[in-house]
């Protein structure tokens, strides 16, 4: 009986050992490719318009949609891949030559109790999806996505719009080039200077 | 307010009035002592009105938690929040915030909760055993959440949150109004609960 148990182990253990390492392998693969591709797509603008957060239908209460603003205006200050953040109707948006404009649009959301998350902690999430849309001056689409932003266990209900506003700013990061990558010899891209 | 200038009237004494020179210089040495401080002092002269006098506050509430929003007052920082003038007004012990009435786009107020343990205590709580932590998670209290909208000098769009004690918004919210915020929600109505 002891005999077959460690013949057992033996087989298997090896077979489990080589799975994980494929695995491994195979997300590490990915991971390359993924940012292969992500460079090569790589945007150049100097600055950013950010609209405020669109709710369609949905009965989203004020205080998330202005704190979902309030998060992407800082965390795509963060990015440092604009010169200038420009939050909506700013007057001055309207000089900058290769400005993109951020949209989002509610597609789902959840609000969930962080009392019920923490006593229970499976139930009472808050979630809440929006699409991205962020467009060039021309108004050609460059980046259309949802994203999710939640609070599981720890936080308040308004942590989840943090979270949404963390992975756009990952979005435009991986999106765009940063601000100082963009300087020519002529000065900064955006600002030609013409001879 | 004028002040003798000794040296002009000591030079004028003749030899006869030595005793009277000698007053004199004493007497423009204590007016120069006493008048010095008063003709250097920032303050404006009698009967001259400040350019802006800062009006007393109308409605002042003390422990204000502001969410987000403030652009020079760090997020989560507790204060007062007053309407002075025509102005709403945060105050922390290091910053202070304003906003104009007028330009406020919408001023909503909503109902949510707040645990009663925060913070560094919070995290702590995770630690008690038997789940005790999750039992601390029960005691909570209502709060009121002031949403505001608004726009600044130069047309930028911002949003602000507050967390107040409970039924302590809607007076500020009526202040607000009647000072010429605009408010989507009529005061008339009480605000939708999302719970």
């Amino acid at each position: 009986m002891k005999h077959r148990n460690r013949t057992a182990v033996s087989v298997i253990l090896p077979i489990v050992l080589a799975c994980a390492l494929l695995l491994i392998v195979d997300s590490l693969w990915a991971l390359r490719g993924s940012g292969d591709s992500q460079s090569a797509q790589k945007f150049s603008a100097s600055s950013i318009q950010i609209e405020p957060v669109d709710p369609g239908d949905l009965p989203i209460p004020p205080e998330f949609r202005m704190a979902i603003y309030e998060n992407l205006i800082a965390e795509i200050r963060k990015t440092e891949k604009f010169q200038h953040v420009f939050r909506s109707g700013d007057k001055d948006a309207a000089s900058a030559s290769d400005l993109v404009t951020l949209r989002t649009t509610a597609q789902s959301f959840t609000k969930g109790s962080q009392r019920k998350r923490e006593v229970t902690t499976f139930t009472g999430s808050t979630s809440m999806t929006l699409n991205v849309h962020i467009t060039d001056h021309a108004g050609q689409p460059l980046v259309d996505r949802d994203v999710q932003g939640k609070v599981r266990f720890l936080g308040e209900n308004l942590r989840a719009t943090y979270d949404f506003s963390k992975k756009v700013a990952n979005i435009v990061r991986h999106t765009f080039q940063s601000a100082e990558r963009q300087a020519t010899p002529f000065g900064v891209a955006g600002v030609f200077v013409e001879f | 307010m004028s002040i003798q200038n000794p040296i002009v009237s000591a030079s004028v004494a003749t030899n006869s009035f030595r005793g009277a020179r000698s007053r004199l210089w004493a007497r423009g040495l204590f007016r120069l002592a006493v008048g010095d401080p008063v003709m250097f002092f920032p303050e404006p002269a009698r009967g001259q009105v400040a350019a802006t006098p800062e009006p007393a506050p109308t409605v002042v509430q003390t422990d204000v938690k502001l969410v987000i929003g403030g652009e020079t007052v760090r997020n989560n920082s507790e204060g007062t929040l007053s309407i002075v003038g025509s102005s709403l007004q945060f105050a922390t012990g290091k910053a202070k915030a304003e906003v104009k009435a007028s330009s406020i786009l919408d001023i909503s107020t909503n109902e949510d909760s707040r645990q009663d343990i925060t913070g560094a205590a919070h995290f702590a709580t995770i630690a008690i055993p038997y789940g005790g932590g999750r039992v601390l998670s029960l005691f909570s209290h209502k709060v009121d959440v002031l949403t505001l909208e608004f726009k600044d000098a130069n047309g930028g769009y911002h949003g602000t949150v507050f967390v107040l004690p409970q039924g302590r918004a809607a007076p500020i919210k009526k202040q607000l109004v009647a000072m010429g915020a605009k408010a989507s929600v009529p005061l008339a109505e009480p605000a939708p609960t999302n719970k």
